[in-house]
């Protein structure tokens, strides 16, 4: 294997006059603003709030939401599964006898602090029932106390996945 | 003093404010909009009053009233509590004040009555500005000084020995300027710029002294604090620099003061070597003949860039929402342009079919020359935001050694051609 010898740059004159490289990075910048200036359009910014983001994949971990099973009523068995998953520990489930003799447990409340969460999904990995899920495609989540952004049961089961996920 | 006499004065001081003051916030909108455009985003485009945007430009005046608003913080330990709130207060008067001796066009002769068009009727030119760009250092380092603040120190300390190492050469390289016009004021320098350098070239002073152009350009922004020599606020090393404790109008002040020495320097550059408010050309003498067919030529020219101006903006200016009221705004600006260009067609019109008497020949050429200082001004601040968004700040070491051993050396050879070549052409 043969020695190799990379070429230092800055001894010619050209380059110690700095001069040229300096017009040259001059017309790279000058040539970027008059092609955006003749064509806005072309410019990748969106305006946010009112053009909202279309790349949401399948995978992006939006706000959680508990699934139901086929008759309308909550998958969740209450196995606390999640909750020891979690390592912002921002779930807090409640459970109770479930009566209606489709399964033996289910939650009383379920609740999940999204000020704690940190998004990373762990309790989708954990969930052995497929419950929980971050499918809803969610990516800000708004509210005017800190008390809103603690998430209930039922605002957890009226949550949909997002349509074309 | 007749009433038109007062009048001229009256509008050289309007000018006069409106090319610094004024320009500050249209500057600072050109350089946020062309940082995005130069990086391929949008800038600031959201902020409108009733769905006028003005590509923008409310934005400025939006910050502006925050500034107003903010309270006007100071911390405990800053004991020297005078001297924190001159500091500001001295960069910004320095500034504007070193815009004052700025010729905006050639001298108008009313009853036999001379007026200098500039802010101050004064003859002191290129000393004026040397003497008041000095001053603003003061500014910066008693503003960093009295912070009580390891970062605003060093912030001013730098920038202290940068505009002082860097005055040298920029004095330096004025001089060979000063050896080929006979004048230090700035209207004879202009003036001496309208003719013709060979029959071909005009006689502006980047074609009779290049060099001197690159370092004075090069020192301008230097004391102007402008990047590539910005040192004074490196954010990754020393937060903020010298006004790292300013906040509210204190920090405005600094701000609006940086941008006013921006545009006070471009204007010095534009009046030394880009001509001043000559078009290149047409001197003053040939304006006054030449009247009626140049306001011919520009009754085509300037609805033809109307025309143009209007078919960017039906593409260009947009909004999201389809019935958004900031979509209506392009019809008005069409409009309003088309309302101006009629106004001036009747104008020019009427110029030529009554024609021209002496006075308004006169009015014309100074309306003229004050058109194209204006144009070459903002070209030239143009070119100072296209800089700082081009290339990155020196390190400290590199700035002292290109003003000590590069800039320096080189006004000085340049002074000692400039001076043979005058000594050899009058012997």
């Amino acid at each position: 294997m043969g020695v190799k010898i990379v070429p230092r740059h800055g001894k010619t004159l050209r380059e110690k006059l700095y001069l040229p490289a300096i017009f040259g990075g001059m017309k790279t910048t000058l040539r970027h603003f008059t092609a955006n200036l003749g064509d806005t359009p072309q410019i990748k910014t969106f305006s946010y709030p009112e053009e909202q983001p279309q790349d949401i994949g399948e995978r992006y971990r939006g706000v959680h939401r508990l699934t139901k099973r086929e008759d309308g009523s909550v998958r969740c068995v209450a196995c606390f599964m999640c909750a020891s998953a979690c390592p912002a520990e921002c779930i807090f489930i409640e459970a109770q006898e479930r009566e209606d003799g489709v399964d033996e447990k289910m939650p009383k409340r379920f609740d999940i602090d999204l000020l704690e969460c940190v998004f990373c999904g762990a309790c989708v990995e954990a969930c052995p029932c497929d419950a929980i899920r971050m499918d809803s495609g969610i990516f800000s989540f708004i509210g005017k106390k800190r008390e809103d952004f603690i998430q209930t049961k039922e605002q957890l089961l009226a949550r949909e996945a997002k349509e074309n996920a | 003093m007749s009433g038109l006499a007062i009048g001229i004065v009256v509008l050289n001081v309007v000018l006069a404010l409106l090319f610094s003051l004024g320009a500050a916030p249209i500057l600072v909108w050109i350089e946020r909009r062309v940082a995005g455009l130069i990086q391929d985003r949008l800038g600031p485009n959201r902020c409108h009053i009733a769905g006028i945007r003005l590509g923008g430009l409310v934005q400025s005046l939006a910050d502006m009233l925050k500034l107003f608003f903010k309270e006007d913080f100071r911390a405990n330990a800053i004991r020297e509590k005078f001297l924190f709130s001159l500091a500001p207060v001295i960069v910004f008067v320095s500034a504007f004040l070193s815009f004052m001796v700025m010729p905006f066009a050639d001298d108008v002769y009313v009853e036999g009555e001379r007026f200098i068009m500039q802010g101050l009727p004064i003859d002191t030119g290129v000393l004026w500005f040397l003497a008041l760009a000095g001053l603003s250092v003061y500014g910066i380092m008693i503003g960093g000084w009295a912070s009580r603040n390891k970062y605003a120190l060093l912030g001013a300390m730098r920038s202290g020995a940068q505009v002082i190492s860097y005055e040298a050469a920029m004095g330096l390289s004025l001089i060979s300027v000063l050896l080929c016009y006979p004048s230090v004021q700035l209207g004879d320098i202009v003036r001496a710029q309208g003719e013709l350098l060979g029959g071909i070239l005009p006689a502006w002073g980047i074609f009779l002294q290049p060099l001197a152009a690159l370092i004075f350009i090069v020192t301008a922004f230097a004391e102007a604090n402008r990047t590539p020599f910005d040192l004074a606020e490196g954010e990754s090393e020393i937060v903020g620099g010298f006004h790292t404790e300013y906040g509210a109008m204190r920090f405005g002040l600094f701000f609006v003061g940086e941008y006013v020495a921006m545009s006070a320097s471009s204007a010095l550059i534009v009046t030394l070597f880009f001509g001043g408010f000559q078009l290149p050309y047409l001197n003053t003498q040939t304006l006054h003949v030449t009247m009626p067919l140049i306001l011919g030529a520009l009754g085509i020219v300037v609805p033809l860039g109307s025309f143009y101006c209007i078919r960017w903006m039906r593409k260009h200016n947009r909004w999201a929402l389809p019935n958004d009221r900031r979509n209506r705004e392009s019809a008005w600006l069409s409009n309003i342009i088309i309302g101006l260009n009629g106004i001036l067609a009747a104008g020019i019109g009427y110029g030529l079919i009554v024609g021209l008497s002496s006075f308004s020949t006169h009015m014309l050429t100074a309306l003229l020359q004050v058109v194209t200082f204006a144009l070459k001004l903002l070209a030239m601040n143009f070119v100072f935001v296209w800089v700082r968004w081009t290339l990155p700040r020196f390190r400290y070491d590199q700035l002292q050694m290109l003003g000590w051993k590069v800039l320096m050396p080189l006004a000085l050879a340049n002074i000692i051609v400039t001076a043979s070549v005058i000594v050899l052409k009058g012997a």
